[in-house]
């Protein structure tokens, strides 16, 4: 078998090829062909891979390994995949040696908190309730206004099987036409990966990571090509505040299931959205929204998702103001 | 004698090793949070079986094949789509490249990355160029192709013959390394 990597070494040069780029040029192009870490976008390669191609493929994956591990290289990081690692290890030695106690635990929690649930909410309910209809179309009017509003975005994923694989945790800004900036850490379980930043501006997504590593951007439509594993998660469809609480009526079923009391002891009207059919954002199964009774406005929102494969997801926004400066939404590069 | 329990070990294990079997993950998954998903996965199972775990023979190769493992798992599951190619040949290959790797001077992988770096520099300028466009500044093909005004293909090639020569310059100095 041919292997590329025993081909004359050009600082140790055969006086038969004394050219260094000879043993390069000898790779038939279908290998290069093969080698899908230059597809761009996140497009499968070829499928087909040629017969001996393996060892060149490896080579040219090892380095590209080294590469990205290079220019990813961060102490900080290193530290909390290290401690993330060993809580989890120290969270198995505590369950293996308890297990029954913390079983026994979590059932009577869920059992209190489904008691509260079904107590306290028919507590809370006043005898009359405005139309839930009626109080969608004053917060969507509040929403409509052309002004940047920020919220807290806190959001939990979980993959197939149950076992919590996602937690982040953003700032977002947004304005009516599709217009967002995201920016935050992403984390897996306790184990922080870093900073990004994340932004639309009507018609062009963009992503980049603080330390420089991801830099991509692409046509709103073509979104989901830039970082699989953020932009499932981060659509668009969710962060655009206005077009998510404005399409809610028309593919869900919205009811007024509360009023409560907000932090600061404001009244809030706490919306349902169940959905009833399919609509445009086939993922989105259920949404909460509570709404300052004064202002109309929409103070928070929890919507829950469910991906092709089983995994879910949770978000939750937390209204914080109109920003008080003007946001840039445009791709910052 | 100072008593060293499974859980210390391991944690000086750990941080030895995260490193490697890291840039193992980021050479076998396309995507960086499932590769940051597969390491925790594969140090985790690591901790499970580490009775399993022969204490004369070395650490490193025994974790990535853990990690081998569970990349050929993640790969069935999501199919290729969000994988790079690779298949149990591809797999062995890479393993023994990152075997060589570890034979480089230097007490960290850290130190064996600055290797690395110091071999960047012999590249090549369009080579070079097309690399830290590519991995320092997260560029696609297309868009170093308009950066640097070359065609597509060329770029791809730079890419490749870049990398090619990166691993050459580190065969020479792992060669070096051990006559030393």
């Amino acid at each position: 078998m041919s292997r590329p990597e025993d081909l004359p070494d050009p600082e140790r040069p055969d006086p038969q090829r004394p050219d260094p780029e000879l043993p390069e040029l000898a790779v038939p192009d279908s290998w290069r062909a093969a080698d899908d870490t230059l597809s761009d976008g996140g497009e499968a390669a070829d499928p087909t891979v040629p017969p001996g191609s393996a060892p060149w493929l490896a080579g040219q994956r090892s380095v590209h390994g080294l590469l990205r591990a290079l220019y990813s290289a961060d102490a900080t990081a290193r530290e909390a995949r290290v401690q993330s690692l060993l809580e989890r290890i120290d969270a198995e030695r505590a369950a293996a040696t308890a297990p029954a106690d913390r079983r026994a635990g979590r059932v009577q929690f869920l059992v209190a908190a489904v008691l509260l649930l079904a107590v306290g909410l028919f507590a809370v309910l006043p005898e009359r309730l405005p139309t839930a209809a009626a109080a969608v179309q004053r917060a969507v009017a509040q929403l409509a206004r052309d002004v940047d509003q920020r919220y807290r975005l806190e959001m939990q994923g979980e993959g197939p099987a149950g076992s919590d694989r996602l937690r982040h945790e953003f700032e977002l800004v947004t304005r009516p036409g599709m217009r967002l900036r995201v920016a935050g850490k992403l984390a897996l379980g306790t184990f922080t990966l870093g900073e990004f930043e994340l932004g639309c501006d009507g018609t062009e997504f963009w992503i980049r990571g603080a330390n420089g590593l991801l830099r991509r951007s692409a046509p709103v439509a073509r979104r989901g090509e830039l970082a699989p594993g953020i932009a499932d998660f981060l659509d668009v469809g969710y962060l655009d505040v206005h077009a998510l609480v404005r399409q809610l009526p028309e593919d869900f079923e919205v009811a007024v299931v509360g009023s409560e009391a907000g932090p600061a002891g404001e009244r809030l009207l706490h919306l349902q959205a169940e959905r009833q059919r399919s609509g445009r954002q086939p993922l989105l199964r259920k949404a909460d929204l509570w709404c300052d009774e004064a202002t109309g406005m929409v103070v928070r929102i929890e919507i829950e998702a469910a991906h092709p494969g089983g995994a879910r997801q949770t978000l939750r926004f937390v209204h914080l103001g109109e920003a008080e400066q003007a946001v840039d939404y445009r791709r910052p590069w | 004698m100072v008593a060293v329990d499974a859980r210390d070990l391991f944690e000086i294990l750990a941080r030895e090793h995260l490193d490697g079997v890291r840039a193992f993950l980021l050479a076998s998954v396309r995507d960086p949070l499932a590769a940051e998903d597969l390491l925790q996965e594969t140090f985790l199972v690591a901790w499970r079986i580490l009775d399993r775990y022969d204490r004369k023979l070395p650490f490193g190769p025994w974790v990535r094949g853990i990690a081998g493992k569970l990349v050929l798992n993640h790969r069935r599951k999501l199919g290729r789509s969000r994988m790079l190619y690779c298949d149990e040949d591809v797999l062995l290959h890479l393993d023994e490249a990152f075997e060589r790797f570890a034979r480089l001077d230097g007490d960290t992988f850290d130190d064996r990355l600055e290797v690395l770096r110091d071999c960047l520099h012999r590249l090549t300028g369009p080579q070079r160029e097309s690399i830290r466009l590519h991995y320092e500044h997260g560029l696609h093909c297309k868009e170093i192709a308009v950066r640097l005004e070359l065609g597509l293909e060329a770029v791809k090639k730079h890419l490749q013959r870049g990398r090619a020569a990166l691993q050459r310059c580190l065969r020479v100095k792992i060669a070096r390394a051990e006559e030393a």
